[in-house]
């Protein structure tokens, strides 16, 4: 059975050659013509009817193609001992199972194969590989110890041993099985020895997880310690596995071992001093945190004071001895290691934060001109009161200016500067024009360093990138207090003007992706961050910067083609990992594979993951919604959103990840759900990096609620739809359904869910959204919350119409109802909206998503009662009653029609005044940064950089920057934003005229 | 106040910062995990206090006979970590592994002919440009071939200059 010689599944390989050169060269309707001509050959091969299968899937015939792979499949398992069966012939149908979906297949030819043929490896790998793919721990085990006991090899004892860890971490095994585990490698190793580094490693680690501490250290120094080859990360696991036995003496001893072979380990430094204040807490650190910082720890420590003052003498002394043996200088930990002595010092509440001050200048001394300085020191300022802060920062002006010079070294080290007093915090506290007159000394700072960077290349970083940035946190902080767009025009004018002279500074990027957003110039915003190039895994910690915003804009083939990237990218990955899970197995990399199950899970419980699968489809929704026919497709084709309702129901139970690399985002807006411009200024006491964890907390709790929530939508939309038709249709056909009843009960169980996570009991939302179109109650909510309102208010008159449960003391019907509250809020907005020149239009989105979501359900509501009302080919005879009634729903629906009409028709004529003056917006945006008479307001910094600009024309920068210098406009930069934002609201104008026009069309068939 | 560690896939996650760079390729997730798979003592990354990631270096090992191997794919350095001589030490690492774990001949890089700051730095790290390769970058700029000799190339034949400049499909490995 096994593949003989220059036989490829039985076939000579001669005759299946030019197929596969056919499929390599993509010529797939030649392959599938040479393949039926093979198959005439060999009618029964099941190798000749995989490759058949192989061509139809590619050229996309999924149909033909399983069809054909589950005959091969038919033929294979028959107890037919003359059909050919080899891995060749089994792995070509797998791949065309696997790209099918339908994984279970393939591994039910291949588990058949092994019992044809028992002891057979190729095929027994085979199928190893196919309960990788289904992610089967327990027969991966079973098969992987079937395999040990026939080949007697040390790797697939171990594939077994990965494959019992894999069920306790991420299946639901229990930890007992590790003792399983260790007993078969014991077994092992007494009979036959280790021979393979990473078998070590998962011995060791398996022993780690039972906290056999011991064991493990007597196995790292005895005989088997000989495989980890490198010396010292051998001593690195020695001393965190002693550390975690509590023998910290011994552990600090191995520790100092480390640090003599790699004075720069911090995170090594930082376990040796753990050790010897006996605190394991460094070792049990939360694993990758992406945004979580740690607050100060407060020393709980259990030693006595004389034992810490020891101690800390004896990590001072090795300090000292590890400087003397160093001869670089370069080596930042251990300038670092004094600084951090006294920071543990000063928690145990004997230090002299004096002492502290000091070794901090010393270090800027040495290193202050680094980039890196203020995020090295970052945490030894935080056990610093104000009054010590505020007095290093007075003696580092003090030293800098002292050793100024016109360098890149004294550059970097005014960058320090500024970065320290921001971090201090020193700057919320400043007068308007200080802080404005610092943002210009920076600009200038910019400028006139300009020169340091003649000899760059273009790919390179410049001197003194930072200030731009810098300058720019600045400005929007002014705008924050004083609410003049001037500031935030000036913020945009000098990052643009950073990437004038180099086109290349991500920073610059990321801060005008979220200028350009809040001041309503989404286009632009978009185009900014698609010069990020942002893709694979960066879409899943970077797409944040833009996706909230496009999901509320109107913008819908760009966040169409962003949503669809992110998705494949996600499901490809979903893919191909089981593969490269098996791939580690083969290339006997066991952590690996733990690791990439445990990554790929990661990734699976994405929130950004689940929000874009939620959201794709309420984006096909929201673009179809003028053609109820097209949505009932679309609706279709989610199940009637009966999946989504599946999601919405677990969301809870799932603990989700949060994998947005949050670090990068501008201080305004710290998650992607907080912005603080957009509400007052919160006052000279505000630092945000204080309330950072309470901030991501939150973000994530209400992640889950928006998913939840959102994930209702379809559904909801879906029965709607359906009521409003059997409203109409229940009054012809006295006797519905017994379908009906049935989902009107399930829509009502969806509104009751709906206003629960709105945190409200049915009968009170329902109250309240009454209260609240008749006047008689305010609603105050932030603009997300308002829309969800709305959406309930929609869907509970769908259900109304049907149920007739609700009826108002006024008389007055829930068609009413929405109406009034459509009208009410689109009014409320556009007014404070305010006129381009002067606002940056934060309420454009919530328009937008108005006009888009709870408008457009409510309209296809009004379609589906239209469409029932007037049924196509014959008509039934018509009790008189139900003609009565039917014409006072059509007045009903006619009224509505005209309210949506008119509510609509209030934002176009709004977006054409914006649209329809673009030169009369140009010139009040750009003179706001024109300095006024009286020198005040913004103005300042941009008079600085027209000046420098100018003076440095004339100085050696060489010929790049001089061509930038002087082809540089800022009009093109104002005339941008305008642009941005009319592309915006054109967008918008159209999506609703669409809508108009619809309407007007469904009013002419009543 | 550098940590070099190897590379794990969360740190995929946690890198941001130093791929946004336009000169630093993000790949798809099937590169970076064959290299994780395959030769995880190539792959490291150092950290900062704070776990900020600095930079990182991916390779590889491969050849036959005297051309056994080590391969530098990718070594980048954050902006913020920049003039701290990161590269060389992680380059070295990778050099040791090379010549100590895999007993490789020589250790190899590709560099775009135009990238003149880094084909400095590789020179100042022993390297020597062994051959040119025509349009190797997307068919358009050439790449050179640099090479530096392990200690068990006792006589530095890995090095010795090619004459004439080779076309991509005349490489031996990918």
């Amino acid at each position: 059975m096994a593949s003989k010689f220059g036989l490829a599944g039985g076939i000579p390989e001669r005759r299946v050659r030019p197929i596969w050169d056919a499929v390599d060269s993509r010529q797939f309707k030649n392959a599938l013509k040479l393949s039926t001509a093979l198959l005439s050959k060999y009618p029964s091969s099941p190798y000749a009817l995989a490759l058949k299968a192989l061509i139809l899937e590619r050229m996309g015939k999924n149909e033909e193609a399983l069809s054909v792979c589950l005959n091969a499949k038919e033929i294979l398992c028959t107890s037919d001992s003359s059909v050919f069966v080899d891995d060749l012939t089994l792995s070509t149908l797998q791949i065309v199972f696997q790209r099918l979906d339908h994984l279970d297949m393939a591994t039910s030819c291949y588990d058949h194969a092994c019992t044809k043929y028992p002891n057979n490896l190729e095929l027994m790998m085979g199928l190893f590989n196919c309960y990788v793919r289904e992610y089967s721990f327990v027969k991966q085990q079973q098969i992987a110890i079937k395999m040990y006991k026939t080949a007697g090899e040390e790797r697939f004892l171990l594939w077994a041993v990965c494959s019992i860890q894999l069920q306790v971490c991420c299946g639901n095994g229990g930890e007992k099985l590790f003792l399983l585990a260790e007993g078969l490698l014991k077994k092992h190793i007494a009979s036959h020895g280790l021979h393979e580094p990473e078998a070590l490693s998962v011995y060791i680690s398996l022993l780690e997880q039972q906290c056999k501490y011991g064991d493990a250290l007597e196995i790292l120094s005895g005989k088997l310690g000989s495989l980890m080859m490198i010396e010292v990360d051998k001593l690195r696991l020695q001393g965190k596995l002693l550390a975690k036995a509590g023998d910290y003496a011994a552990a600090v001893d191995v520790f100092q071992k480390v640090l003599e072979l790699c004075p720069d380990d911090w995170e090594c430094f930082q376990q040796y001093i753990g050790c010897l204040l006996e605190d394991g807490s460094i070792l049990t650190k939360e694993t990758d945190p992406i945004n979580t910082r740690k607050p100060i720890e407060c020393n709980n420590l259990h030693i006595s004071e004389e034992l810490f003052d020891s101690r800390m003498s004896d990590a001072v002394n090795f300090v000292q001895k590890l400087m003397v043996e160093a001869n670089n200088n370069s080596e930042r930990c251990l300038y670092l290691a004094h600084l951090e002595i006294e920071r543990q010092k000063l928690l145990f509440g004997k230090g002299d934060a004096d002492k502290v001050v000091e070794d901090l200048m010393q270090y800027f001394i040495r290193f202050g001109h680094l980039a890196c300085f203020t995020s090295d020191v970052e945490m030894f300022l935080e056990v610093l009161d104000n009054n010590k802060k505020s007095e290093f920062l007075k003696k580092l002006v003090k030293e800098y200016e002292a050793s100024r010079s016109v360098s890149t070294k004294a550059l970097g080290q005014s960058i320090t500067v500024f970065k320290v007093q921001n971090l201090i915090g020193d700057v919320f506290a400043l007068p308007v024009d200080e802080l404005e007159d610092i943002a210009a000394q920076m600009t200038e700072m910019f400028c006139k360093n300009l020169p340091l960077s003649k000899e760059l290349d273009v790919q390179e970083s410049m001197y003194g990138e930072e200030l731009l940035s810098m300058a720019c946190n600045l400005l929007v902080q002014l705008f924050w207090r004083t609410r003049d767009l001037g500031y935030l025009l000036e913020a945009i004018m000098i990052l643009e003007f950073g990437l004038f002279i180099r086109r290349y500074v991500w920073q610059y990027k990321i801060l005008l992706v979220h200028l350009y957003s809040y001041w309503s110039s989404l286009p632009l915003a978009y185009e900014r961050y698609k010069s990020l190039d942002v893709k694979n895994i960066l879409l899943e910690t970077v797409s944040h910067h833009i996706l909230p915003q496009m999901l509320a804009s109107p913008l819908w083939a760009d966040l169409n083609d962003l949503l669809t990237e992110y998705l494949k990218f996600m499901d490809d990955h979903f893919r191909e990992s089981a593969d490269l899970t098996f791939l580690a197995y083969r290339h006997r990399n066991y952590s690996k594979v733990i690791e990439f199950v445990q990554f790929k899970e990661r990734l699976q419980r994405s929130n950004q993951y689940l929000m874009a699968k939620i959201e794709s489809p309420i984006l096909q929704l929201k673009q179809h919604s003028d053609n109820i026919d097209e949505e009932e497709c679309i609706l279709e084709s989610l199940r009637c959103g009966t999946q989504f309702i599946e999601l919405s129901n677990e969301i809870r139970s799932k603990s989700l990840t949060f994998n947005e690399d949050l670090k990068l985002r501008p201080w305004w807006t710290p998650t992607s759900d907080k912005n603080y411009l957009l509400g007052p200024f919160e006052g000279v006491s505000y630092c945000p990096k204080e309330n950072m964890h309470n901030l991501i907390k939150q973000a994530e709790a209400n992640v889950l609620k928006t998913v939840e929530k959102r994930s209702l939508l379809p559904r909801m939309i879906y029965l709607s739809i359906y009521s409003a038709s059997a409203s109409v249709k229940e009054k012809i056909e006295a006797n519905g359904s017994a379908v009906v009843p049935k989902l009107s009960v399930e829509l009502k169980v969806l509104l009751e869910r709906y206003a629960k996570i709105l945190e409200f009991p049915f009968q009170d939302a329902v109250e309240l959204v009454f209260g609240v179109s008749s006047g008689q109650k305010p609603f105050e909510g932030p603009n997300p919350d308002i829309i969800d309102w709305m959406n309930f208010a929609v869907f509970l008159n769908a259900w109304n119409l049907n149920s007739h449960e609700i009826r108002f003391s006024d008389g007055s019907s829930t068609w009413n109802l929405v109406n009034t509250l459509l009208r009410k809020y689109v009014l409320e907005k556009i007014t404070s909206v305010g006129p381009i020149a002067s606002s940056p239009g934060n309420e454009i989105p919530f328009l937008v998503q108005l006009v888009t979501e709870p408008l457009a359900w409510h309209a296809l509501i009004i379609q589906s009662c239209v469409r029932s009302l007037l049924p196509s080919g014959k008509k039934k005879k018509k009790s008189g009653s139900v003609e009565q009634l039917n014409s006072q729903m059509s007045h009903e629906i006619q009224i509505s029609i005209e309210s949506l009409c008119g509510t609509l028709e209030a934002v176009t004529k709004w977006l054409k005044e914006q649209l329809n003056k673009p030169d009369d917006v140009f010139e009040p945006i750009f003179s706001s940064i024109q300095r006024n008479e009286k020198g005040n307001g913004p103005g300042k910094v941009f008079k600085m950089l027209e000046s420098s600009v100018s003076q440095m024309k004339d100085v050696e920068v060489g010929d790049r920057i001089l061509e930038a210098l002087q082809s540089w406009n800022p009009a093109d930069v104002v005339r941008k934003i305008v642009e941005g934002r009319g592309s915006l609201l054109s967008e918008f104008l159209k999506i609703c005229e669409l809508k108009i026009k619809s309407l007007k069309a469904l009013r002419l068939q009543l | 106040m550098t940590t070099i560690r190897r590379f794990c896939c969360n740190d995929l996650l946690r890198f941001a910062s130093v791929n946004l760079d336009h000169l630093t390729e993000t790949f798809n997730m099937s590169f970076y995990m064959t290299y994780l798979a395959r030769w995880p003592d190539y792959f490291h990354v150092a950290e900062a206090p704070g776990n900020r990631i600095m930079g990182y270096i991916m390779g590889k090992v491969e050849g036959q006979g005297e051309s056994w191997h080590g391969h530098v794919t990718a070594v980048t350095v954050a902006p913020e970590y920049r003039r701290q001589q990161l590269a060389k030490k992680l380059m070295n690492l990778l050099e040791e592994i090379s010549d100590k774990i895999d007993k490789a001949y020589f250790v190899d890089l590709f560099v775009r002919a135009s990238n003149t700051p880094a084909i400095k730095m590789y020179e100042k790290l022993g390297y020597v440009v062994y051959r040119r390769v025509l349009r190797y970058y997307s068919g358009e700029e050439d790449g050179l071939d640099m090479r530096k000799a392990l200690s068990r190339d006792v006589e530095k034949k890995s090095m010795i200059p090619l004459k004439r400049p080779v076309t991509p499909d005349e490489l031996e490995y990918d």
